[in-house]
């Protein structure tokens, strides 16, 4: 099985570049475009967790089922969306995800 | 005997006084602690001792993970000659055999190979035959061959893993719940300290974000490569170790995304208000409500 890593990424970074841009042209609010893409990376999460963590039981059960392959295949396809997806949602909390890497420096009393 | 300056006699003592100083400072701070943590305790609730007893799970789990790491060798090798294929190289009983991907092995006295193909029936005497449990075929056809492992070499489980792209794998070897308990312990660990007062709001998040980040690129990482590999068909003796890690660094993205939306769980909810309308508790938090709560 061959699996698409470029393909599937396209219209979502578009995606992102489309809403982003909206907002950057205060068409939409901030708030749309963040939730509308914590939304999107929860329900990618959700679905390639889910069938990630379902393929885990059905081989720990021994159960092979007809729907496997494709499970997988979508397991796949949706991780690399949800990888895509996290960089986006570093993007948008950038400011607060800089202090998690490289913590704020004390203020110097002058 | 060489005789000390007033000088040098005065440095000396202070040398001493300082040190005495830093000695009491650092009982005092010690013992503040303490009573920091006492006064704590003493003040806690039914509802906060549960969660203390609650966060003795991960030594559980810790304890429970290193037997069963112990018996089986958690890249489902078999038989691994000296020096081994991973670090975890461990030879006890001296055979130049991982004693981890050594399989149970039964000694026949008298054990005798019968073929189909020629009317000959060889006999060996004392010799050790190996059965993993799970037949590559050869077993399977009836009056077939009956194989016997090759001490000496290395045999990769003969059923196919994830590594391959199939769904058919061995499962035996994830720690999967006891990697779960740990950091589902450790959290309410982390969370009873913030609730205490003890670690402040940004350094508990801090760490969880941290820990949550870690997951996914470690998850992601070794998921793409997995990936990319099974696409140009290659196969390496890392692919069983990069699955293996690839689970154990999911279940960490997974959980850690649930603490995740535990930790944010106000904008969550304001997500579906703002999204759908759905009006969940109060909201009164409008920069949650932005999405800037973070």
């Amino acid at each position: 099985m061959v699996y698409d890593m470029i393909i599937p990424a396209l219209p979502f970074i578009g995606g992102y570049l489309f809403t982003y841009s909206l907002y950057r042209m205060n068409i939409i609010r901030k708030a749309i475009h963040i939730n509308v893409w914590n939304f999107i990376v929860g329900l990618a999460f959700l679905i390639s967790a889910g069938a990630g963590f379902l393929l885990l039981l059905l081989m720990e059960l021994g159960i092979k089922l007809s729907i496997s392959p494709q499970l997988l295949y979508w397991h796949v396809e949706l991780g690399v969306t949800l990888a895509l997806v996290t960089v986006f949602h570093i993007h948008t909390y950038w400011k607060s995800a800089k202090t998690m890497f490289f913590p704020a420096k004390k203020r110097v009393k002058t | 005997m060489k005789k000390e300056s007033p000088c040098q006699m005065k440095e000396v003592s202070k040398s001493r006084l300082g040190s005495k100083l830093n000695l009491s400072r650092h009982k005092l701070q010690s013992k503040l602690w303490r009573s920091k943590i006492k006064s704590a305790l003493e003040s806690s609730s039914l509802k906060e001792r549960l969660l203390m007893l609650a966060s003795t799970i991960p030594f559980i789990a810790a304890s429970t993970m290193s037997s069963s790491c112990a018996t089986s060798c958690p890249y489902g090798m078999v038989n691994d000659p000296y020096p081994g294929q991973c670090p975890r190289y461990v030879d006890l009983d001296g055979n130049g055999i991982c004693d981890l991907s050594q399989t149970t092995t039964t000694t026949a006295d008298d054990t005798s190979t019968t073929s189909t193909t020629s009317d000959d029936t060889s006999i060996t005497d004392g010799a050790t035959s190996t059965d993993t449990g799970h037949g590559n075929g050869a077993n399977a056809d009836d009056g077939a061959l009956i194989n016997q492992t090759d001490a000496n070499s290395t045999v990769p489980q003969d059923y196919p893993s994830l590594d391959s792209g199939n769904i058919d794998g061995d499962a035996t070897n994830y720690q999967v719940l006891p990697v779960t308990m740990i950091i589902i312990g450790s959290y309410l660990v982390t969370y009873f300290l913030f609730k205490k007062g003890i670690l402040n709001r940004t350094k508990h998040r801090r760490i969880w974000n941290l820990l949550v980040t870690l997951g996914y690129i470690g998850s992601g990482g070794t998921g793409i490569i997995l990936a990319v590999l099974i696409n140009l068909g290659i196969r390496t003796a890392l692919n069983p170790s990069l699955t293996f890690w690839h689970v154990e660094l999911s279940v960490l993205m997974v959980v850690g995304t649930l603490i995740h939306l535990h930790i944010y769980r106000k904008p969550f909810k304001n997500m579906f208000r703002v999204l759908f309308g759905f009006r969940t508790g109060s909201g009164k938090n409008s920069e949650a409500l932005r999405g800037k709560s973070k």
